[in-house]
């Protein structure tokens, strides 16, 4: 692609024009706002910005049918995650079939790009993110999400499920324990959000 | 014998396979059964090259180099022969990759992604089931994994002479098991995982504890026994997480044995000394380690000669050196013997590696000239209440049942230990040491072999080296001595020792050096 090149001429002859379409401009404005009530910010966080479905917001585990994680504990998430911030210790599933999983998963959302790596990475589909994006806490300490919270995470269902591998899987059912939940306490559409 | 291999020349003894030859000019040739510590089987298919003159590839395992011999490590034809073997082992290969400790250090995952590439024309459902999690004692057996090369069984006929691994069934269903599935038994368990080539033997110690791409190798060497087998010490983020041997052919060719792999669990132990001890009448209470060595250094000035020093086999020569230089500048009494293990030094316990002296430079004592005044001359010294102070360089005596009658009348013991253990408390001020991990410097084993160990994580909190406890005293009884790195130790000690002039840190190399073969140079 070729740029073009364009020449501003600064120094603006003095004048009451100019001052005039600055007030016009404000003016349109104000009318668009006040009678129109076509104004374009939001009102947060009564209301919320409606983000793409691909939106890579804070991670969810997904669960197996029986509950306990579909992780393995195979680390390629922690290998690949560019912040290091993703945080797992290995050990031995009761039954034998899949041998591993992860007894502590913890990810430091506070350290996390939120480049959605993990979730290319991992070859069971067990890290996803969800649309979730406003991250409020009192400490440090409780923005290092475990995985326990990650796998029942409040606000899900509201927000629903973001950034998977492909666009072919967002048609697939994810089965994830906290929209069970949510569906279960407030029926299909999750909770209102407040007004 | 002069052959040419990828167009390279290179001359050989007679007698030396293909895969031997390449491997000198840096050609790695893929295999899966093929150990330079086993004997040859020739079952994998997977090092096939061709010769000119032959039609079909050869296996470059058992194929020995004749004069003029022209061999193609990578023609279009291996390579077709080597995709179709890879296909044929991966058949039935359940590929747990994510659950699979191999991972990482797999030939399968190598071979493949370097030789295969190729898009699996078996379904899940078609591949034939063996068993999993199979417990083996020390190892964990997985049958699906098996590529069938019989390495564990020619290490368990060749090396250890167990015999207790063998295959059963035929064709498809062949797998390897274990006899009435008993545990391996023998001291040399840790082996079969290292030479298993894939996940099929895994260690049950290293089982999920961490990936091994993320761990860090330091060369050292193992102080379980005075053989002194070359090791590398995987750790990362200063956690140390394995043990496992490094190829030296004079010392411990590829293998280790199980008591050296667990040594690594003290170091990392909760029961780590992180500052000094000093015993008083009211509270045993920690002090900093400049404060003890204030104390210390003052009590050795009080007590004029009426010192005794006792060095630890445990020790490096390093350490040794600067304790006995300690020794020296307060002319004290000094030994190393606690029940003699010089006696059983050579002595192979089991034939295949470990010795009856479990201290790994015994011999570094001898050389260093450390048994002077002799163990029994200091402690009828000290029952004889002439010493004034004794300075101890390990615990081992304490452990000892007759410390306490010795120790009785001796006002003033110090000892520098790693970890806690009640027999400290027979110490009036302990110091704390760095591990053998966390410092570097020489051992000599049984065969005067000076070997090198390096530094692969940093001493928890106060501890440090003994040879730095021994010259920060040195420094404050106004003889410093000229060194601020082991290294410059062992430079002085190459200095005033016979067996040790003339060498290096970096001459010895990480293989280490025999010290007769240089007196005879
Ligand atoms: S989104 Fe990126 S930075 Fe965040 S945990 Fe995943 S890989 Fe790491
Ligand atoms: S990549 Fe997936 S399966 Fe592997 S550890 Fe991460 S979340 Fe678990
Ligand atoms: S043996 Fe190798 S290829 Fe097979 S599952 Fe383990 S890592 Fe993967
Ligand atoms: S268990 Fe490992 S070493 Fe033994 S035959 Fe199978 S692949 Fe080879």
């Amino acid at each position: 692609m070729s740029s073009r090149v364009f020449t501003v001429n600064r120094n603006v002859h003095p004048g009451f024009w100019p001052i005039i379409i600055g007030h016009w401009e404000t003016l349109k404005n104000l009318f668009r706002t006040l009678v129109l009530r076509q104004a374009s910010t939001i009102q947060y966080p009564e209301q919320k910005r409606d983000v793409s479905r691909r939106y890579r917001g804070i991670h969810i585990l997904a669960a197996r049918a029986d509950g306990t994680p579909k992780c393995v504990a195979c680390f390629l998430c922690a290998t690949v995650c560019p912040a290091e911030c993703i945080h797992i210790e290995a050990g031995e599933r009761p039954e034998r079939t899949i041998e591993k999983y992860p007894v502590r998963f913890e990810i430091d959302l506070l350290r996390c790009v939120y480049c959605g790596f993990c979730v290319d990475a991992c070859p069971e589909e067990a890290i996803l993110m969800s649309r979730e994006n406003d991250l409020v806490g009192t400490s440090r300490e409780e923005l290092i999400i475990d995985r326990d919270r990650l796998m029942r995470r409040a606000g899900l269902a509201e927000h629903g499920v973001g950034y998977r591998p492909t666009d072919h899987d967002l048609r697939r059912p994810v089965r994830i324990e906290a929209i069970e939940d949510m569906k279960n306490r407030y029926g299909l559409n999750g909770p209102r959000p407040r007004r | 014998m002069k052959c040419m291999i990828d167009g390279r020349e290179i001359e050989v003894e007679p007698g030396t396979s293909i895969i031997l030859a390449a491997q000198r000019l840096g050609i790695r040739i893929p295999h899966f059964c093929w150990h330079p510590d086993l004997s040859v089987d020739g079952n994998c298919r997977m090092c096939v090259v061709e010769i000119e003159g032959s039609s079909k590839p050869q296996t470059a395992c058992s194929t020995m180099v004749t004069d003029g011999m022209v061999v193609h490590t990578d023609s279009p034809q291996v390579r077709k022969a080597r995709r179709a073997t890879l296909e044929l082992l991966l058949v039935n290969h359940p590929i747990d990759c994510p659950v699979c400790d191999q991972a990482g250090e797999c030939y399968l995952q190598d071979q493949y992604m370097e030789h295969g590439l190729h898009d699996a024309r078996i379904s899940l459902d078609e591949k034939v089931r063996k068993r999993k999690v199979v417990d083996l004692g020390p190892i964990v057996l997985d049958a699906e994994r098996c590529v069938l090369c019989s390495r564990c069984i020619r290490f368990e006929r060749e090396v250890t002479g167990t015999n207790q691994l063998g295959f059963v069934g035929r064709g498809d269903h062949t797998e390897i098991a274990a006899f009435d599935n008993r545990p391996i038994s023998h001291n040399y368990a840790g082996n079969l995982a290292d030479v298993c080539p894939v996940g099929a033997l895994l260690s049950r110690d290293f089982r999920f504890r961490m990936r091994v791409w993320f761990l860090e190798s330091t060369p050292s060497v193992c102080p379980g026994c005075s053989t002194g087998c070359n090791i590398f010490i995987d750790h990362r983020d200063g956690e140390i997480h394995r043990l496992r041997p490094r190829r030296n052919v004079s010392v411990n060719r590829s293998w280790m044995c199980d008591l050296g792999r667990a040594l690594y669990k003290g170091a990392g132990a909760p029961s780590r000394l992180l500052g000094a001890r000093l015993r008083s009448e009211d509270d045993r209470g920690m002090i900093p380690v400049g404060e003890a060595l204030d104390l210390l250094s003052s009590r050795l000035r009080d007590a004029g000669e009426d010192v005794a020093f006792l060095a630890s086999p445990q020790a490096t020569n390093e350490d040794l050196f600067a304790f006995q230089s300690l020794c020296d500048a307060v002319s004290g009494m000094l030994d190393f013997r606690v029940d003699d293990p010089q006696d059983r030094m050579a002595v192979l316990e089991d034939g295949v590696l470990l010795r009856a002296d479990r201290n790994p430079n015994t011999r570094g004592c001898l050389e260093l000239g450390l048994g002077r005044t002799g163990v029994d001359a200091i402690m009828s010294a000290c029952r004889a209440g002439r010493v004034k102070a004794l300075l101890l360089q390990g615990p081992e005596l304490l452990r000892t049942p007759a410390a306490g009658i010795f120790l009785e009348k001796v006002p003033f013991v110090a000892v520098m230990a790693e970890n806690d253990e009640p027999a400290l408390a027979r110490a009036h001020l302990v110091l704390p040491a760095a591990a053998w991990t966390e410092n570097e410097g020489t051992f000599v084993n049984f065969a005067r072999r000076v070997q090198r160990i390096e530094r692969a994580i940093e001493p928890p909190g106060e501890s440090r080296p003994r040879w730095r406890l021994a010259s920060d005293l040195l420094a404050r009884l106004s003889r410093p001595l000229d060194a601020t790195t082991a290294w410059d130790v062992f430079r002085l000690a190459s200095r005033s020792t016979a067996a040790f002039s003339g060498l290096e840190h970096v001459s010895i190399g990480e293989s280490g050096l025999d010290l007769d073969a240089i007196k005879e140079s």
